[in-house]
């Protein structure tokens, strides 16, 4: 393939980076997709669930392709002790919202759709530096070929070396990632639908917080695909560091709670993977653009865990989108200055999906409180053994349970002050 | 109920993944300044356990699972020796079920 011609660069065929391309693709724009895996999706790990709102909008009725796993039924969350656990699940009465997925396929599948819609995709490609002219992207260098082109989109992932490279961002602080790991446990899927109560093919999804990550900050994850489990932890880096506790150490925490050993029981882990996780938000980043290039996915930020619900790949794609709409107006202009792509920042700010990720802008701070890890979950269990439990000991009202249940545990300013963080927060 | 989960070794974790060796070293540590990191948060962050301590500091590439986490760790906290990149384009872990 002549690496000549094209007018846009896009780095990465994640979510963000197929969706960029293919928006451009579709308006004739001659796109190269550079991916440095073997195939798109082969160095992709997440926890599981993707929100199909995303990919509607990218494809219209056509996002139904998508090879889905299972569409995701129930919610669910456990706050766990070492030998008890207090769970919470809701049943949506329409499971089509979401749905969980493999990235080898899924990253594949959408990169192929940006093919078809007109983008170049080359694949074993690490692209290492940014063509800089005074200052200005004007392309790419991956390996020996110095690809020239009108501007670049940097899809690079959390480690972005581009948008580094551009000076748009330095050196990330351990507190502001997390690092990922999950088992992929094959379980047959009637077997799975029986435990995690499912009719067939439907999904679940559910988060444990507590003593699985030791009282580091993170927690634990459970997405059902067709016929695995994906049983994941992430952890904060920084704890992680500054508390000596390896971390694939975690996963095993996690599989012998007895909440959970339940529902892998007899299974067969046949993949282990892991993945850093931005936790900063878009400011990792001092602006998401300069002259030449826009950033967008993880290497802008574009993800939101909110203790809840964990976005990445619809915020990859809708950010993808603004880019790829970003380019095709500066285009028009024939301007790609930073001052013409400046627009990129307005879009990211006023779409209401990645809004969120502004209205949700001090949950990284709050989730930074450890409490929530290390006293919150005991507090909850041992609070609902006290309710439940009938001993023939005289019982108390349930208010006066959980004041029992808080000394020596947590002051009450705190209890206090942590409940008014969290309701302004969320 | 109460039988203990069979735990899966790290060794047995990184079985199941495939590697594509990359000759060119992608990783490199300047060990000497390992002696002196307090803390040594590469030998606790990384989920391939890359990074082990005997006496110094040794590290074997071929498992590395690319989450770029020691570079930051070990900037911010320990002693600054890791220079990491991506393997080439094509090496390095590729992963079928992520």
């Amino acid at each position: 393939m002549s690496l000549e011609g094209f007018e846009v660069a896009v780095v990465g065929a994640g979510p963000a980076g197929s969706a960029a391309a293919l928006t451009l693709a579709r308006e004739g724009v001659q796109v190269l997709l550079v991916e440095r895996g073997t195939f798109p999706g082969s160095k992709n790990v997440f926890g599981g669930r993707i929100y199909s709102y995303a990919l509607k909008r990218l494809l219209g009725e056509r996002w139904k392709d998508a090879p889905v796993e299972r569409f995701v039924r129930k919610e669910g969350i456990t706050f766990m002790t070492a030998d008890s656990s207090f769970s919470v699940e809701y049943e949506s009465k329409d499971p089509t919202g979401s749905f969980t997925s493999i990235r080898s396929k899924f990253d594949k599948w959408l990169a192929e759709e940006a093919e078809k819609a007109g983008a170049s995709l080359i694949t074993d490609s690490r692209v290492d530096d940014l063509v800089l002219e005074r200052g200005i992207v004007k392309g790419i260098i991956a390996g020996p070929d110095k690809i020239p082109t009108d501007v670049v989109i940097a899809c690079d992932g959390t480690t972005t070396n581009l948008a580094r490279k551009a000076g748009l961002a330095s050196m990330l602080e351990p507190r502001e990632v997390s690092i990922g790991m999950k088992d992929v446990i094959e379980l047959p899927a009637d077997k799975m639908e029986e435990r995690l109560g499912l009719e067939p093919e439907e999904g679940a999804a559910h988060v444990f917080v507590g003593e699985c990550s030791g009282g580091l900050r993170g927690g634990g994850f459970l997405y059902t695909n067709k016929d695995s489990l994906a049983l994941g932890m992430v952890v904060g880096a920084d704890d992680i560091s500054t508390k000596k506790v390896p971390s694939h150490t975690l996963m095993d925490r996690l599989r012998n709670h007895r909440k959970v050993r339940r529902l892998i029981r007899g299974g067969k882990t046949i993949e282990y993977d892991a993945h850093m996780i931005p936790e900063a938000g878009p400011k990792m980043l001092t602006r998401p653009y300069t002259g030449g290039m826009l950033v967008a996915g993880d290497a802008a930020g574009h993800l939101l865990n909110n203790g809840y619900t964990f976005r990445g790949v619809d915020m990859a794609i809708v950010s993808g989108i603004a880019a790829a709409q970003t380019i095709l107006e500066a285009r028009k202009r024939k301007d790609y200055s930073a001052q013409s792509l400046q627009t990129y920042a307005r879009r990211l700010r006023e779409e209401p999906a990645l809004k969120d990720m502004y209205t949700f802008s001090k949950v990284p701070r709050y989730l930074r409180n450890n409490r929530l890890y290390n006293v919150y979950p005991e507090l909850v269990c041992n609070a609902a053994e006290a309710i439940y439990r009938v001993d023939g000991n005289r019982k108390r009202k349930i208010y006066k349970e959980l004041r029992t249940q808080t000394k020596g545990k947590v002051s009450t300013i705190s209890l206090i002050r942590d409940l008014l963080a969290g309701a302004r927060t969320f | 109920m109460s039988e203990k989960q069979e735990d899966m070794s790290l060794d047995k974790r990184l079985a199941l993944v495939s590697f594509n060796k990359d000759p060119e070293p992608f990783i490199v540590v300047d060990t000497k300044l390992c002696q002196q990191c307090e803390k040594k948060p590469c030998l606790y962050i990384c989920p391939a356990q890359v990074y082990t301590w005997q006496d110094q500091l040794t590290y074997n590439t071929e498992g590395c699972m690319e989450t770029g986490a020691c570079l930051i760790v070990c900037h911010k906290i320990g002693a600054k020796a890791i220079s990491w990149k991506y393997p080439s384009g094509g090496k390095g872990v590729s992963f079928r079920l992520g």
